[in-house]
């Protein structure tokens, strides 16, 4: 299994540790990563705000590039993955086409719509049978309690994931049972972290992030997982002023989505980044029975 | 004989001023799997307890009435069957919208709501240069209709206000059907406010939207609005440049991109922010540094950055230096 790897923006800075962990995982499943060098920002839902025929524009260079290497695209963030999508849907309209083809005809490049854009998770979830994995697990995270949480783009809008429930998924659940951890189901788990107004609104995206945690732990989660880097910025690097907003201690450890198959796959947690969460995780590592490392 | 199921639905039961607290009531039938909530509701009232109070007239998903919280989901209930939310969830729980104070029951007050869509000013608004024509049409050609024929289906339901995050985290936020319909007056070619309406709504009302696209998977007529908001958005950059910190974030955002190809973390916050309010960051950046020393770098340029440079001179406006 092969892939155009995508680790956008945030993986390569800040969330370093979702980098790492994606490979360790891939290295793991043989899941084989292609290194594009030329890949640019997927516009993060801020470009196209500005200009979205550019933001398409950008996207249809980056979907190019893995269609020149025969290649579908694999992605580990959920904003990513509903950027790269929305240019692939957006391509499909011959307006929008007739503006993007000169352009990349300048630039020596042309789209033909072949690629598909994949999460992690969703190659977790639709290559490996949960009884495949399961059979990989060395280490069961079993009694973990773990709310996943999707992040937006990942979901919605709904025709860019024709088979995925917009507001009522199954596969990251579906997912942490197979490692032996305990889903919860809380409703959320496909809200928005308020991240896109992070620097806009800061005092909101605080409180709709705490919000969040707060009904993963009224629900008993233990730790949180996220698909994407973006809501762990939200979501851990600025838990403590999500604390403030809400007026509640959480302390709720939140996994990037490789990090915790990472875990159960038998990865040492300073092989996964864990030291370089801004909330512990050591009370979740506890519970399955290993320790964190300091950095 | 029709195929039946058996449904068990839990309803949401509340008069303020008369009950403490709200309380959820038990009914179970067998009915057919295509039945609407709304037909069920409607024999719980008719069978079992008259007293249920709820929105609804025309039952076929077109006066916008009987919206409601059915298993979390912000829906019609005369457009949601039955059998699937079973089949998913094996009971139904019927609450009452979101975002409104609830009047009974299912009932809520949606006075917010409506006073949310008159901030827009939903009517169009003479340009005195143009005036409308005296008694006479005023067409517009099909190209004109095409850019905004979707939002017009909006039956004022409401779905999409009870399930947007922002309206709950900000009351300030007008919420996703007044942007939409917004929207639809900006791009009105027969419109003369269109600057006006922009510089109105910005502050407070454009840039708390979260793109979450909650609202266009409430909608039961696919407005869409999250995207017209979107576009509204860029509307706004186009016509009146950056004025709000939203929009600052978009267009530094887009910068950043031209310089590296990829993100610099770091600036992009200094320079939404300004000087005082990185500042202000300065305790939160001190404890984020500590665990990613890397956001002090700059990060390398990505390779065949002229390509993605070209892309940007060839479809902005902007002189630029590079
Ligand atoms: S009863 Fe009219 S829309 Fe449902």
């Amino acid at each position: 299994m092969k892939f155009a790897y995508y680790p956008g923006c945030v993986a390569q800075e800040s969330g370093k540790e979702l980098d790492m962990a994606t490979r360790w995982v891939s290295r793991k499943l043989g899941i084989e990563l292609v290194e594009f060098p030329k890949f640019s920002c997927c516009g993060s839902g801020f470009i196209d705000e500005a200009n979205l025929t550019l933001n398409v524009a950008l996207n249809a260079r980056n979907l190019a590039l893995a269609e020149a290497a025969g290649l579908d695209l694999l992605t580990v963030c959920s904003t990513c993955t509903g950027m790269l999508t929305l240019a692939n849907v957006k391509l499909k309209d011959p307006k929008m086409r007739a503006k993007i083809d000169p352009v990349l005809q300048q630039i020596g490049t042309s789209y033909r719509g072949t690629t598909k854009v994949r999460h992690l998770l969703h190659v977790l979830t639709e290559e490996f049978p949960p009884a495949q994995l399961k059979a990989l697990v060395t280490r069961p995270l079993t009694g973990l309690k773990v709310g996943a949480f999707y992040g937006c783009h990942l979901l919605r809008p709904a025709e860019e994931y024709p088979t995925e429930e917009p507001e009522d998924p199954r596969q990251f659940e579906d997912l942490i049972t197979a490692l032996g951890a305990t889903p919860v189901y809380y409703r959320g788990r496909v809200m928005c972290c308020g991240f896109p107004i992070l620097f806009v609104k800061e005092g909101t995206a605080n409180h709709i992030a705490g919000r969040q945690i707060q009904d993963a732990k009224a629900h008993g989660a233990d730790a949180m997982a996220t698909p994407c880097p973006l809501c762990h910025i939200s979501l851990d690097a600025y838990q403590n002023k999500a604390e403030h907003e809400v007026h509640q201690a959480l302390d709720m450890p939140v996994f990037h989505l490789p990090q915790l198959v990472g875990l159960a796959l038998g990865a040492r947690p300073e092989e996964l980044g864990l030291s370089r969460h801004l909330v512990s995780v050591d009370g979740a590592l506890a519970k399955i029975g290993t320790v964190t490392v300091p950095a | 004989m029709v195929e039946t199921v058996h449904a068990t639905f839990q309803v949401y039961r509340f008069t303020p001023g008369v009950d403490s607290s709200p309380r959820y009531v038990s009914y179970e039938f067998d009915l057919p799997p295509h039945t609407p909530v709304l037909s069920a509701l409607l024999k719980i009232r008719q069978e079992i307890d008259p007293t249920l109070a709820m929105r609804y007239s025309c039952r076929s998903s077109i006066c916008g009435s009987c919206a409601m919280v059915i298993n979390s989901k912000s829906r019609l209930a005369c457009q949601t069957q039955i059998g699937p939310e079973l089949a998913r969830h094996g009971r139904i729980v019927i609450d009452p919208m979101r975002n409104q104070p609830v009047a009974r029951d299912l009932i809520v007050d949606q006075k917010p709501f409506w006073h949310d869509y008159e901030r827009i000013d939903p009517h169009l608004i003479a340009d005195p240069a143009h005036p409308m024509p005296e008694g006479q049409p005023n067409p517009m050609t099909p190209e004109q209709v095409d850019r905004f024929y979707e939002t017009p289906r909006c039956i004022a339901c409401g779905a999409c206000y009870s399930a947007c995050p922002a309206k709950e985290a900000d009351p300030e936020f007008p919420g996703p059907m007044a942007l939409a319909k917004l929207y639809r007056f900006v791009v009105d070619p027969r419109d003369g406010a269109t600057r006006e309406r922009l510089l109105k709504i910005q502050p407070g009302g454009l840039w708390t939207c979260l793109r979450c696209h909650l609202c266009t998977a409430a909608c039961p007529k696919d407005v869409r609005p999250s995207e017209r908001i979107r576009d509204l958005k860029e509307l706004a950059i186009a016509a009146q440049g950056v004025t709000e910190a939203g929009s600052r974030h978009a267009v530094a955002f887009k910068e950043n991109i031209y310089e590296r190809g990829l993100l610099n973390e770091g600036k992009l916050a200094r320079q939404t922010l300004g000087l005082a309010g990185t500042a202000a960051q300065l305790p939160q950046a001190m404890r984020i540094l500590r665990k990613k020393p890397e956001l002090l770098k700059s990060p390398p340029k990505i390779e065949g950055l002229a390509e993605v440079r070209k892309i940007y001179e060839m479809l902005e406006d902007e002189e630029r230096s590079g």
